[in-house]
């Protein structure tokens, strides 16, 4: 009577996915296009666009998200090559080094990294941008190392013998070869970063820098029940993500498909 | 086809059999109350051996179960029905109002004053049976204990023409002030609200992260010349006139409170959600803008750490809160045992041994003054009291709190000079403190979004800041 079917396994999901992603998603751009009498109206998108204030929120959140980005590629990028090709015989055991902050909880970690930048700098408040970096680049490192050894560690080293062969150097190689063959590592790993650093407001108020960036302006709506502004913000903020993510994809090349 | 619906049908079952699960199946004859309180704002119970209170031989006050559980025993055993109370928290009046408007039901909750007149304007509550403030019903324990000078705030504010004692009953009560370090800060500098744009203390001082309070000491600060002028001081209706200050939100007014907290902002370590208190024992911070309730318990914590840190509440003004209970319309919906069983919970609540038990636990302060009982009063004595024989001291009167005449020696404790500044301060604030506080009303919407805005304005990166 009951026939088992592989397309079944897939029903949980789909029930998931409409009822927490798709659901919500239609309600936050509801709300977005609506004022507070529910009709329908621009005024919030006008007034997000219109002021110096929000526009500077959007920036200051960009440039704490690609200041963040950067950097954890600078680091991860080396550590991960030397895990995914060096000689250990325990890379994966080394990897787990470098990814075991993951599990512990993330205000834990900050709380003891505020120390830490407390007994370097004195009063933390004095450099409230250069902490907000320190913290969110140690909390998203893990995220950016995964992927990087993963697309790495995938990469055949055929290719790389073979560039040798040809007589590329060591630099060359590198270049030429195992940069542009990483390149879904490194769109994967920019895209588990880049949209936490942009709202991930936890942060900031751990370490005293009390600039809302677009997390915190969403929360400061929706906690003066405005939801309409609040909504709209996430729904820009979608759209800015989205937008990011084709680009990125464009970049890295024609017809070349993610593969971690 | 049929058993995929089948299969949908299950799965959906299943995700509803799973909640169901978590609520226990009460008798029929049971009341459930639900209650929603601020969170750690009741005794959970559970004491040390050693933390009893003993004011006296015949009152020996512990806390072995938890407020909720004595409650619902007490009911059982004064009315003969058995409640279950169903007892959550929130974190602030805004999230509570939150949670109601998304759907969440409860029959008691414990909002602040303002959000109590938001919610009467908006009709979500229900007035007390007409025999609540019956003095002369013995379990009436609210009527009987609430102290005559919170009774006659709660009967003076109104809105829309309607009392809130009508459908809030006190709970807890206190002012807005700083609590600073004296090693670091004067008392003079601390009495003041433009401590905070004091350049002395650079990034060293903190301010609440709430809109409501950041706005009430910047526009306090800012109207500093106006309502301490001997004028204004002297004039008749000194009170009404301060509130009337203090509560403006017309459009100049508030522009110019966000210059004010623009520039604190600039001045200030942060705006702070929890982290003051922790910040102030530490030594990060030197002084920090808090509740009084708050105030006690970083005094309290600061003192384990020996580390001693004073309250002051501004001389030109301050702020009076009040936190209440009100029933909700909508969970009470017309039924008369619940009803019963809520309005009950108050007075259990006001009992004064159960006041104390509260205020030892938390380190806010109880509306209820006692009434017939000392308790309330020998607690405060057995807090703060010195022996006046043997140690330096000086009197302290809060008569005005128990409803006697201004100086009644009855209402007067002997206490050492230090709590005229710290704990004791904070948590029965002498008469001059109050009469110089007042209470922030429930806004318009207009004002409302108008003051979120400007909030929203002072946190935000200013693009035009790049531009200078």
């Amino acid at each position: 009577m009951f026939k088992f079917d592989r397309k079944q396994l897939a029903i949980p999901y789909a029930i998931f996915l409409v009822l927490f992603v798709i659901l919500p998603l239609l309600v936050v751009i509801y709300y977005g296009f609506t004022d507070a009498d529910g009709h329908l109206s621009f005024d919030n998108l006008v007034f997000f666009f219109s002021s110096s204030k929000t526009i500077g929120t959007l920036l200051y959140s960009l440039v704490i998200a690609v200041v963040v980005t950067v950097i954890c590629l600078l680091m991860a990028y080396p550590v991960a090559l030397i895990l995914a090709k060096g000689v250990y015989s325990r890379k994966h055991s080394f990897l787990m080094v470098f990814v075991l902050p993951m599990w512990i909880n993330f205000t834990l970690r900050i709380t003891a990294l505020k120390e830490i930048l407390t007994l370097l700098e004195g009063n933390l408040a004095y450099h409230q941008f250069a902490n907000t970096i320190i913290c969110m680049v140690y909390d998203f490192l893990p995220f950016m190392i995964m992927p990087l050894f993963n697309s790495l560690t995938k990469l055949d080293d055929s290719m790389i013998e073979a560039g040798r062969d040809l007589g590329a150097t060591s630099f060359q190689t590198l270049i030429k070869i195992i940069l542009p063959l990483s390149v879904p590592g490194i769109i994967s790993g920019i895209t588990m970063v880049f949209l936490p650093a942009m709202t991930n407001y936890v942060v900031l108020d751990m370490v005293y820098n009390s600039t809302y960036i677009m997390g915190s302006l969403i929360g400061s709506y929706f906690s003066s029940y405005d939801w309409n502004n609040g909504s709209i913000i996430s729904a820009i903020l979608l759209i800015l993500i989205g937008l990011f993510t084709i680009i990125t994809n464009r970049l890295a090349g024609d017809g070349e498909r993610r593969v971690s | 086809m049929k058993n995929r619906i089948l299969l949908i049908a299950m799965l959906i079952t299943m995700l509803f059999s799973l909640t169901a699960c978590g609520e226990e199946q009460a008798d029929a004859d049971t009341i459930v109350l639900r209650v929603s309180n601020w969170e750690e704002y009741i005794d959970l119970g559970d004491w040390d051996e050693e933390e009893v209170i003993d004011i006296d031989d015949d009152n020996n006050i512990f806390g072995e179960n938890s407020m909720v559980e004595d409650y619902e025993e007490w009911f059982y055993d004064t009315y003969g029905k058995k409640v279950k109370v169903e007892y959550s928290t929130f974190g602030t009046n805004e999230e509570l109002y939150n949670q109601l408007t998304i759907g969440d039901s409860y029959d008691l909750v414990c909002p602040s004053e303002y959000m109590i007149m938001k919610m009467m304007r908006e009709d979500m509550l229900v007035p007390f049976s007409s025999d609540f403030y019956n003095q002369d019903i013995k379990t009436n324990y609210y009527a009987k204990g609430v102290s005559p000078y919170i009774k006659n705030v709660y009967d003076e504010l109104a809105i829309e023409g309607q009392s809130i004692s009508k459908y809030a009953a006190g709970y807890m009560w206190g002012t807005l002030g700083l609590v600073y370090n004296p090693l670091e800060v004067s008392d003079e500098e601390a009495s003041h609200w433009d401590l905070m744009l004091n350049k002395k203390f650079d990034k060293r001082i903190t301010v609440k992260d709430s809109v409501r309070d950041a706005f009430f000491a910047a526009i306090t600060y800012g109207s500093y010349d106006e309502i301490t002028s001997s004028e204004f001081i002297s004039s008749d209706d000194y009170k009404a006139r301060l509130t009337e200050v203090l509560n403006r939100t017309d459009v100049d007014t508030v522009n110019y409170v966000e210059d004010i907290l623009t520039q604190i902002k600039n001045n200030v370590y942060s705006f702070e959600t929890d982290s003051g208190k922790a910040d102030m024992v530490t030594g990060k911070v030197v002084a920090n803008e808090q509740w009084s309730g708050d105030a006690v318990y970083t005094m309290d914590q600061a003192d384990e750490d020996d580390v001693t840190l004073c309250y002051s509440v501004p001389t030109e003004g301050s702020n009076l809160w009040f936190d209440g209970w009100v029933m909700l319309k909508d969970g009470i919906a017309n039924d008369a045992d619940k009803q019963l069983a809520a309005e009950s919970f108050i007075n259990f609540v006001s009992m004064p041994e159960n006041a104390v038990r509260n205020m030892y636990y938390i380190g806010y302060t109880s509306v209820i003054a006692g009434g017939d009982s000392d308790l309330i009063f020998n607690y405060m004595d057995w807090n703060y009291g010195v022996d006046p024989e043997e140690e330096e001291y000086v009197e302290y009167n809060v008569s005005y709190f128990y409803g006697g005449e201004d100086g009644d020696e009855d209402y007067t404790i002997y206490t050492s000079p230090d709590q005229t500044k710290r704990q004791l301060y904070a948590q029965y604030p002498p008469k001059d403190v109050v009469n110089r506080s007042v209470v922030m009303a429930c806004f318009d919407d207009e004002s409302n979004s108008r003051i979120n805005r400007m909030w929203t304005n002072v946190r935000c990166f200013d693009l035009k800041s790049l531009l200078d």
